[in-house]
């Protein structure tokens, strides 16, 4: 996937930032396309944020070249705001107006004209299953709520690029897939959507991409469908309704394994493969197997396994 | 910066303002201090009795008009010493700064809506005004520019509170820093011209005593230290109301006196002597004003405010402040 400068969508090649000595972000190529969701992984403090206020025409890079919708962010920020919607991953809302106030404000901002403004805030609160709380201040609403809320806020302006930093957190199961049925149905409409968060198993189901990024750099670019499925290093756990006999058996072919726990016993293994062996030998060894079932999703397994390669 | 894009920050601001709820209690009381404070003035004025009779209404008004000033002092670096960097701490900032608003937009805005705030102060003292028209001998013109200059002044105190609370990342830090700063521009001059006219040379002054003697004596050198007293906003206000150089004689008026005094400052040799027979000797009629130098000060000091706080307000930024995040 190479996107050139002038195209759609975000390339940022080889961007760099540093804080007061702190290199935040050393070296990071992240590319998403018109259409595609496009997920940011990574863990705590490896500059997913710092990267995302770069493409939001908040923070000068010290280097490297960046282009969100066709614009650079550091010499075109009114272009690139025009086109691009930004949810910040700790905000605050104007706790004293209604949330119907509070989008139309961000409406205006953007210079929507009164009728549109008035039109979007009411379809956004809709979006955000907020219609009955649209008159209501701001303040009193739950955290997921408020997290909704300052969601569709990035929408007011329909812009074509949408970066968002931890979305999920705060939500609950039925706002999870409904996020995830938004920005999947954003990017049919041809939306380039960049999404940052920590929770695999949320992007798993929701990005065609993801960049993995760590440290400030980024270490792998892949398509969700054609990750290492088969063959990568995972957990796996096992329950058996003997559980002695169960670790006799791991013990005998020295397979590495956790503390037995309520849920069973955790072994690491190479892939699909050497799960497949495992089961056969306990299954031939009379081993009461009730369970036996990868832990996490093949995104984290690829994440796991590039980050630290050898478990 | 477009008036769409400012009076949209304005509106959002004054909304949010408004809906905290604490403003009427404030606005109550201001009213009733100062309420409190003319009644006094009034009772005070009226053991006078015909010795001020005619100008009481004059005298009230211009002892009105300092304590609102004073109150202001008081009440108006609140109304914006944290609106940027509390809406920074309140995580809302960024949101607006990558709207299609800008950093002027955003700045103008927040001062408008903190300047209309302070008007609105001003605003509430008018029973107050109207009360004393009716005691008579205001003088339209005064109330005209005194009122002008009030704003005016009011000004340069939301602007330089504002632009501390862009500077400052604390909120509690801009807000002390800007007391402080009304404070140098109220306190502070009084005391830098103290020190600068007692460090200034001396002058020969001669006065006639009733009896025909002559009496030679020296006193500081004013005329050039008078600047650091021009800017102090009690002094504007005083001496921007029409002169009344001549009037002295039962010159209780507080404006005209302020007027009279720092303009002998700024003109040591406009002060008059007194002759054998009680006379007016010597002395400038119409010495010149010391207000437009020091409005003038106020006024480059809101621009300079301003300029900061658009500066700061730009994105996207290299610099961040110790210890801050853009988000
Ligand atoms: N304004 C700043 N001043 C100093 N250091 C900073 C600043 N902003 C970020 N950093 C540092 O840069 C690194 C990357 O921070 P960043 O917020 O981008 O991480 P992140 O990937 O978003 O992490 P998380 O998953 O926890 O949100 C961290 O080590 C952080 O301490
Ligand atoms: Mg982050």
């Amino acid at each position: 996937m190479t996107l050139r400068p002038g195209d759609a969508g975000i390339a940022a090649t080889g961007v760099r930032r540093s804080f007061a000595g702190v290199d935040a972000v050393r070296g990071m190529d992240v590319h998403a396309a018109p259409g595609e969701v496009t997920g940011l992984v990574g863990p705590n403090g490896a500059g997913k944020t710092t990267l995302l206020l770069v493409l939001a025409t908040l923070l000068v890079p010290d280097g490297g070249s960046v282009r969100v919708a066709g614009h650079d962010p550091v010499t075109e920020p009114r272009a690139v705001r025009a086109r691009m919607g930004w949810s910040p991953d700790v905000f605050g809302l104007y706790e004293g107006v209604t949330a119907r106030e509070y989008l139309e404000f961000y409406a205006a901002a953007y210079g929507l004209d009164a009728a549109r403004r008035r039109r979007r805030a009411a379809a956004l609160l809709d979006q955000a299953r907020l219609g009955e709380f649209a008159d209501r201040p701001v303040g009193v609403l739950s955290r997921g709520q408020k997290q909704r809320l300052g969601l569709v806020r990035a929408l007011v302006h329909e812009p074509a690029v949408l970066l968002l930093d931890e979305p999920a957190s705060g939500l609950d199961p039925r706002s999870r897939v409904e996020l995830r049925e938004l920005l999947r149905e954003l990017a049919r409409a041809g939306t380039t959507v960049l999404v940052s968060s920590h929770v695999l198993s949320d992007l798993e189901e929701l990005a065609d991409r993801v960049v993995f990024v760590d440290a400030g750099r980024t270490v792998g670019d892949h398509r969700v469908a054609a990750l290492p499925r088969g063959t990568a290093w995972r957990p796996w756990r096992i329950r058996s309704l003997d559980p002695a006999a169960l670790l006799a058996v791991l013990d005998q072919a020295g397979v590495d394994h956790g503390e037995p726990g309520s849920g069973g016993v955790d072994v690491v293994l190479a892939g699909d493969e050497e799960a497949v062996d495992l089961l056969a030998m306990l299954v031939a060894a009379r081993v009461p197997v009730a369970a036996f079932q990868p832990v996490g999703g093949s995104l984290e397994a690829a994440f796991l396994s590039l980050t630290d390669q050898a478990p | 910066m477009t008036p769409a894009g400012v009076a949209t920050v304005a509106r959002q601001e004054l909304r949010l303002r408004v809906r905290r709820g604490r403003w009427r209690i404030l606005v109550a009381v201001w009213f009733l201090v100062l309420l409190g404070l003319l009644a006094l003035l009034r009772l005070a004025l009226g053991s006078l009795g015909p010795l001020v009779a005619g100008q009481r209404g004059g005298i009230m008004y211009g002892g009105l008009q300092l304590m609102v000033l004073g109150l202001a002092t008081l009440v108006v670096p609140a109304l914006a010493a944290q609106s940027v960097n509390g809406d920074r701490e309140r995580g809302v900032l960024a949101t607006v700064q990558v709207t299609g608003l800008t950093a002027g937009d955003i700045a103008f805005g927040k001062f408008f809506a903190a300047w209309g705030a302070a008007l609105l102060f001003v605003a509430a003292t008018l029973p107050l005004v109207v009360w004393c028209v009716a005691e008579g001998g205001v003088d339209a013109l005064a109330v005209f520019v005194v009122t002008l200059v009030m704003a005016a002044l009011l000004g340069t105190v939301c602007a330089l509170a504002l632009a501390l609370s862009a500077l400052l990342a604390r909120t509690t830090t801009s807000a002390v820093m800007s007391y402080l700063a009304v404070f140098t521009l109220t306190i502070g001059t009084l005391i830098l011209f103290g020190l600068a006219t007692a460090a200034a040379p001396q002058i020969e002054q001669t006065e006639t005593f009733d009896d025909g003697e002559a009496f030679t004596f020296t006193e500081p050198d004013t005329s050039k230290t008078w600047v650091l007293l021009a800017p102090n906003p009690f002094v504007v206000l005083a001496d921007a109301a029409p002169y009344r150089g001549d009037d002295v004689e039962f010159g209780l008026d507080p404006l005209g006196n302020i007027g009279r005094a720092v303009r002998f400052v700024r003109s040591p040799d406009a002060e008059p002597g007194f002759d054998e027979n009680g006379e007016r000797v010597g002395g400038d009629a119409n010495p010149p004003p010391v207000w437009p130098t020091g409005l003038a000060v106020n006024l480059a000091l809101a621009a300079g405010a301003l300029a900061v706080t658009v500066r700061r307000l730009r994105t996207p930024t290299y610099r961040l402040a110790p210890g801050q995040r853009v988000a």
